[in-house]
Order: structure tokens, then sequence, then C-alpha cells
């Protein structure tokens, strides 16, 4: 069975964490950066992920060829992900390899941006963004937050644009790592079959001499707001749909009733919205999310539909999250049951158990054991729920639309 | 250690007990498939896989939906190229009942035939959006078109065949296929063998019928190249060509051979042309293959004005792999592939697929150590016999976008 969670603060400010299971046939390490899209200045826009893939791209001993080979000697499943507030950076490896692991991962987190390989890399990130170009609800997902947080910077575009990824330099790259990489915006976390004491000193060693610096981030609330747009596009066969309103940031205790709203309201499957509308055949994907982010956070309604028929299916998803308490005893008991299922059994794997500390930490600055989200799930009744969305959601709705030319 | 046995019915059921998990995993597969749908009627097991689950036995579609969410079991039910699937993940003490609920579904389904247009809608629905996935859709069109019928169909179902298919065509495909004699029944997890065995003895010791046989996979159509005009950012280059069988001699040499390609990271088209030559952004090969046929199919998606270099590139590594290979390159792919064994094999979840699938294929499952030891025994030779067998070509080709490419010499010859 997993250990207690070991927590360390490093005099530099790094974050530590390990969770140690013997029981696990493999091992997760990975860095959890408070930084992403948000953080960015307009002329930054897209260095995030930019810079995301740089990291594996060499480093001061080894080059992005030699960082490739490695992870292949090693066996790792190694990858990373950007979103608009959280840079994450992982690997699952079998036990034997984990120190060495740990190591290759700590010293790709100091990246030589070799510009030579900064160049050829921009290239990469460009036919990414014509790939996500060619997948028109990516289009309407980003464009409706971009419209909907306004001002607010969590709507800031994860890719970038063409146009805004092609000007950044390797000196903008440069100065904003050296902003938001300080020791003290991350944490490390190991989770799995490793060996404790070696990790904790090996991270010491190898992190403690990072400098740090202060990172500061704005948490507001983004201004709620209302609005309809449509939008146009050529060569498009579908329909989709996004309506969002206010919602629990990643701090509000209302993030649990509204998590299990969502899932009422609009899980793939057994929820209201799955039986009005996928169940009975007029749309072909319908779902309801708390999207829950740092200091502010919504919550939003999608659907996808043939095109004649996105008013209806529309108007449908509005009277099905326009009546929330509409729901029985019996459907929030299962709402409950479908999430500590998911909690437990993604727990069970060393990749499960990172992620949820690491942004636990990122976001809360907390550890909670499984056994107690399981209670605080259990605990959640109706006025909690209702409570909730009297606090944050349903006062006002926007609404975003993207149909064939 | 897991444990195998038939009932008398001849459902087979394998059980792994694992011990140091709390949850518990159910694997169903029944012998059909797309491949078993009617000539003409191509998405009929589609409807037939969505509409199983909207009622059985003593519950409406509503409450059975219920039934598995009162307990936090998460199901799926679906259809693959020769076979039903049904698999489910839950916290340990439930499995009982979801042993029970899968029981109903394939023994007693209602198969209401009012609740067949509203699955009809949404698979025509999703057969639209397939443009709105390009990289999708050139996989789809490249199927279409490199395997025989019935294996060249579209996962998707075809447009006619879902329209055209009713509660007939529906029940007939049930009442041929779902019956226990070549079913496979998987259970891994925290469980023990009795109680499991006295479960399924109960849920599953009556169930009758046979099973369908699954047609032989045929002659494939000769190599082409083809294109399909498309208004895109991106152009889409698939290719596949025929590989080494599951269980065929040299069949982990092809595995490595295509990971020394297609491994991403490390894989050879991964560094020539995203690392060295920042072509794409998504480049891959990839091995499939049953006990009737292999395929290798590699894939790059790019913009118009590099897709040739692209093409060109890809056939090159591809094409140039034989005489070439280092014993470091082999050995970092043979360390990945055992590294993905042990790691993909972690969970109650993925144990009663495996579980089915060697089942399915050989009639028992390995172990991992006979795996890992096939894996062992691979050398630069055996990767050179396996690429004389195999030389990725001929081969088929498809792009989709803006303007056709020229075909590298050699890609496409006369039939297999």
């Amino acid at each position: 069975m997993a250990s207690k969670v070991h927590k360390e603060i490093l005099p530099n400010g790094l974050t530590i964490l390990a969770e140690n299971n013997d029981a696990n046939a493999s091992a997760s390490i990975g860095f959890f950066v408070r930084t992403g899209a948000r953080d960015e200045t307009d002329v930054e826009s897209g260095v995030s992920h930019f810079l995301e893939h740089m990291m594996f791209k060499g480093t001061p001993t080894r080059s992005a060829l030699d960082i490739n080979l490695e992870l292949g000697n090693l066996g790792a499943q190694a990858n990373a992900f950007t979103s608009e507030e959280n840079t994450v950076y992982y690997s699952t490896v079998i036990p034997e390899k984990f120190s060495a692991m740990q190591e290759l991962l700590t010293d790709m987190l100091r990246p030589a941006l070799d510009p030579e390989e900064f160049n050829m890399e921009k290239k990469v990130i460009l036919e990414e963004i014509a790939l996500y170009r060619d997948r028109p609800h990516f289009y309407l997902f980003e464009t409706s937050f971009k419209d909907y947080f306004g001002s607010h910077p969590a709507g800031n575009s994860v890719l970038g644009s063409h146009e805004s990824v092609s000007a950044i330099s390797r000196d903008q790259m440069k100065d904003y790592f050296d902003r938001r990489y300080a020791p003290s915006n991350m944490t490390l976390v190991a989770t799995g079959n490793f060996p404790l004491e070696q990790f904790m000193a090996d991270a010491r060693a190898m992190c403690g001499k990072w400098t740090d610096h202060k990172v500061g981030r704005e948490v507001g609330r983004h201004p709620e707001k209302s609005v309809y747009k449509e939008y146009r596009r050529k060569n498009l066969t579908h329909s989709h749909a996004v309506l969002v309103t206010g919602g629990a940031s990643a701090q509000d205790s209302e993030r649990y009733p509204l998590s299990l709203l969502a899932t009422i309201l609009g899980d793939s499957s057994g929820s209201k919205l799955y039986w009005e509308l996928i169940d009975k055949g007029l749309a072909d994907s319908a779902s309801v999310d708390s999207d829950e982010r740092d200091g502010t956070g919504c919550f939003m309604v999608y659907v996808s539909t043939s095109p004649d028929r996105l008013d209806e299916v529309v108007s449908i998803a509005k009277k099905v999250v326009g009546a929330p308490l509409d729901f029985t005893d019996a459907d929030l008991e299962r709402a409950k049951a479908k999430i500590v299922s998911r909690i437990v059994l993604d727990g069970e794997l060393p990749m499960g158990r990172l992620m949820s500390l690491g942004m636990e930490w990122t976001y809360r600055k907390t550890i909670t054991p499984l056994a107690e989200v399981v209670r605080k799930v259990r605990a959640v009744t109706r006025e909690d729920i209702q409570k909730s969305l009297e606090k944050f959601s349903h006062r006002e709705w926007s609404e975003y639309r993207l149909l064939p030319e | 250690m897991i444990h195998s046995c038939a009932l008398k019915n001849g459902l087979n059921v394998l059980i792994e007990e694992m011990s140091h998990v709390e949850s518990a995993s159910y694997d169903l597969l029944i012998p059909g498939g797309y491949v078993c749908d009617p000539v003409g009627k191509v998405g009929a097991g589609l409807i037939l896989s969505d509409l199983i689950s909207r009622g059985a036995g003593s519950f409406s579609s509503r409450e059975l939906s219920e039934a598995f969410d009162d307990v936090g079991i998460r199901h799926g039910e679906g259809i693959g190229t020769d076979r039903y699937g049904f698999s489910g993940s839950m916290v340990g003490d439930a499995l009982g009942r979801a042993l029970e609920l899968v029981s109903m579904m394939v023994r007693d389904p209602h198969l209401p035939p009012e609740e067949i247009p509203n699955i009809q809608s949404v698979l025509l629905q999703d057969i639209d959006s397939l443009s709105d996935n390009p990289a999708r859709r050139a996989m789809v069109e490249l199927t279409k078109r490199y395997y025989p019928d019935p294996y060249n169909r579209p996962s998707l179902g075809e447009r006619d065949g879902v329209v055209t298919s009713d509660r007939t065509t529906v029940l007939d495909i049930y009442k041929r296929c779902f019956g226990p004699q070549k079913a496979i029944l998987s259970i891994a997890g925290k469980v023990k063998r009795d109680e499991v065995l006295a479960l399924v003895e109960k849920y599953f010791g009556g169930w009758s019928g046979g099973s369908a046989q699954v047609p032989q996979f045929g002659q494939s159509p000769a190599h082409n190249y083809y294109h399909i005009p498309y208004e895109s950012s991106q152009v889409q280059i698939a290719l596949a060509s025929p590989s080494v069988r599951f269980n065929e001699d040299g069949y982990y040499a092809g595995k490595i051979a295509v990971s020394l390609l297609g491994a991403s990271m490390f894989g050879r088209l991964f560094v020539e042309l995203r690392e060295k030559r920042g072509l794409c952004y998504s480049v891959y090969a990839r091995h499939g293959s049953t006990t009737s046929y292999g395929t290798v199919t590699a894939y790059v998606g790019t913009t118009p004005e590099r897709a040739q270099e692209s093409l060109d590139v890809l056939v090159n590594e591809m094409q140039g792999l034989s005489g070439s290979v280092t014993q470091d390159e082999l050995d970092r792919a043979k360390t990945n592939l055992k590294a993905a064994l042990v790691m993909g094999e972690e969970s109650p979840g993925s144990r009663a697929s495996s579980n089915v699938t060697d089942w399915w294929f050989l009639g028992r499952v390995r172990p991992l150590s006979e795996i890992s030891a096939e894996i062992d025994r691979v050398t630069i030779d055996s990767v050179y016999e396996f690429l004389a067998r195999y030389p990725f070509r001929p081969a088929s080709l498809l792009t989709l976008g803006k303007n056709e490419l020229a075909v590298p010499t050699g890609l496409i010859g006369g039939g297999r």
C-alpha cells in the first residue's frame, strides 16, 4: 500500500512531494511549473508551450538527440503538456531506471535554448498550429474562451498564433524562462515504486543549487459577461456550440458541489444531457464541465450536431442547465459513485497519483489523502449545490456557435 | 497467476488475481465485429453494439444505465473489426453486480426498435464529422482502399448500411453472434478465483448458442496511390504495407523494426522528420496485426509546401532501415518495448484486455516472461530477415489535401 506523502520545501523554495508504493510495477516523476498562457504578455503569446518543447531540445551537457536517445534507453514514457496555467513535465519508468530518469528530467529543466534548435522547433510548433486549425472544435474553444474571459488572461491561447509564434525570439523565451521557472514556482513529485531516501537526497543535490526569485500571478476573478457570438468557417460539415458562465475556482470549496452538478447534467453517459440529446439522437456530443482555474473558473456546456439541428439542440441544453436543481437524490448519489470510482481507479496507477498530488499542491498548497477526497465528495448535499449556484453560476451565460459558411 | 477454464456451454473464462490493487475489471469478447455485418449493411453491428445497452432483462434502458452508475462501474460496450466487446472497471466488491448486468445485455437484450432511428442519427453525424478531423479521415480512407473486403470496412459504418439497417438486420446479427461457444470472459484485479467462478457460473452458465464464424482474410487489392483533394491547412500523408502476422516467426523482429522507425522521441522518423528538419508535428509508424494479417502504417501531417519533402524523407528512412541498424539502436528499441510491456500491464483493465487478446489469438495467455524472452532473442540479423520478407513495399499511399504528390520510385508495385 501507499505510504504517506513526504513533503519537503528546499531553502530555494522548490517543493518536493513523494508518495512511495512498493506494490507498483513502475514509478512516475514530474515537475509541475505554475506557468502557462495566462502568464504571457501579448507579444509572448505561445511562448510557454514553445518553451515546453525546447526543454527536450538540449541542456548545457546534453544535445537534443542525447535526450531522445536517453529517454529511449530508459524505456521511459515521457511527455509534457502546457495549459493556460500549468506546464508539466512527466515520465513513467520501471523502478530500476527511476534515478537515471530523475537526473535526466532535472537536467532538462535547465534548457540550453540553442538558437539552431530554437529555429528548427519553431517550424514544428507552426505545424502544430496548422494541425489544430484543421480541427474546428479546437478553434471554437479557443476563440470562445478568449472572448469570454475578455481582458482576463485566463482566456489566453496556449498555442499562440502563426504570427505571434513566428515573431518570438530566443531572447524573449530566455526572459520568460528566467521570469517563470524559479524553484519556488515549481513542484517536484514522485509516486509509485522508487527509492524514497535516494530520491529526496538526489533532489536536494540537483535542484538545491537552482536560484530563486519571486514569481507572481494576478489571480482575480474574471468579469462576468453575457454575449452571443456566431463564427462561420468554410469546409465545415458539423456545427458546435459552447455555453459558458461563472464557476468555482480551483481554490473554492464549491468545486465539489459544482463538479457533481456537472456530472449529473452532462457526464458522457447517464446524465441529463445524455438522455435528452445523445439517447434521442439529436446530438453526437454533449457535455457539461466545471472548469476550475487559478482564482477563477467557469461552468460550461459543449454540444455538436448537424447544422440544421443546432438551434433545437442548444435550446434543449439551455433548458437542462436552466433548471439545474431538477434532479433526484438518487441522481446525486449516482454522480458521487461515478466520481469516487474515478478517483479510486486513477489513484491506483503512479501517473494518476502524480497528477493529482502535483495539481493539488500547485493550486492549493495542500495534500489530501484519497480517503479524505472521497469523504468530501460523499458529504455534498443538494443544499451545497444550490448555494454554490447562487454564488457563481447561472446568472449570465455567454453563447458561442460555430457553423459552416 | 492466470486461471483459465471453460464452462459447459463453451465460454472461456480467464481470471487473474492481483494483490496490490483495490479495483477489478472485466473484458468479454464475442466473435463478430464489422466483418460479420451483412453485405450492404455495414454499420448494423455498430447499431447493435449501442442498442444492446438500451434495456435488458428486467431493466429499461435508463434503469440499466443507472444500475451501472449506482455502484460506480465504468463500462463500455463496443464493436471492433472481428469482435464485440464489453468491458468495465470498478472497485472490487461491485464485480458481481457488473457480471449480472453484462449477462443481461448479452443474453436478454430488448433491442427496442423505436430506439434505432436515434442511434442511426448519431452514427450519421459521426460519419459527417469525420471531415472535421482530417488525420482520422485519411486513415479511414486508406483502410477502405488497402484491405480486402470485408476487412476494409470503416469503423464508423457506411452511410447506406446505417440507414438501411432495421431491427431484423440487427436481430439476425445478434442471433448469429451472441452465443458463448467461442466467447472469452476475462477478469482481473482484486478478486478470488473461486468466488469469481461461482459468479460466472451463476450469470453465464445458462447462456446457450453458437458463435459466428469470422470471415477469412482474403486477397488484398493491388497497391496504388490515392489522392483526395481537400482544402485544409495541412496535407495528410498515410501509407500502409504488409507485415508479419501475430505469432508468425519473426513477429517481434517486425515489431522492433517498426519501433526503430516509429517510436516517439527516438524513432528514426521522429528524429529525421521532426527533430532534424522541423517538417511536422505528428509523424509515426505503427505495427498492427492479427493471426491472419499484419500491417505497417506510417503517417505524417504537414503543410503543403513541405509535403513532398516529408513524403520523400519518410519513405527514404523506411527503405534505408535494412543494413543500417546499430546495436545501440536495437538495444534501445528492445528496452523500450519491454518497459512498455511491464508498465502497460499494471492496471486490472489492461490485464483483463491483454489476457483476452492472447486467448483469442493463441488459445492461451502468455506470461510476461515469455514475451520478454522473445524480445530478447531479436538480433540485428533477425530484423534484417524480417525486412527481407517485408521490405515496407510495395505500399499503398494516400494523401488528403490540396495537391497530389510525386510517388517515390519503387514505393508502389504490383499486387502482393
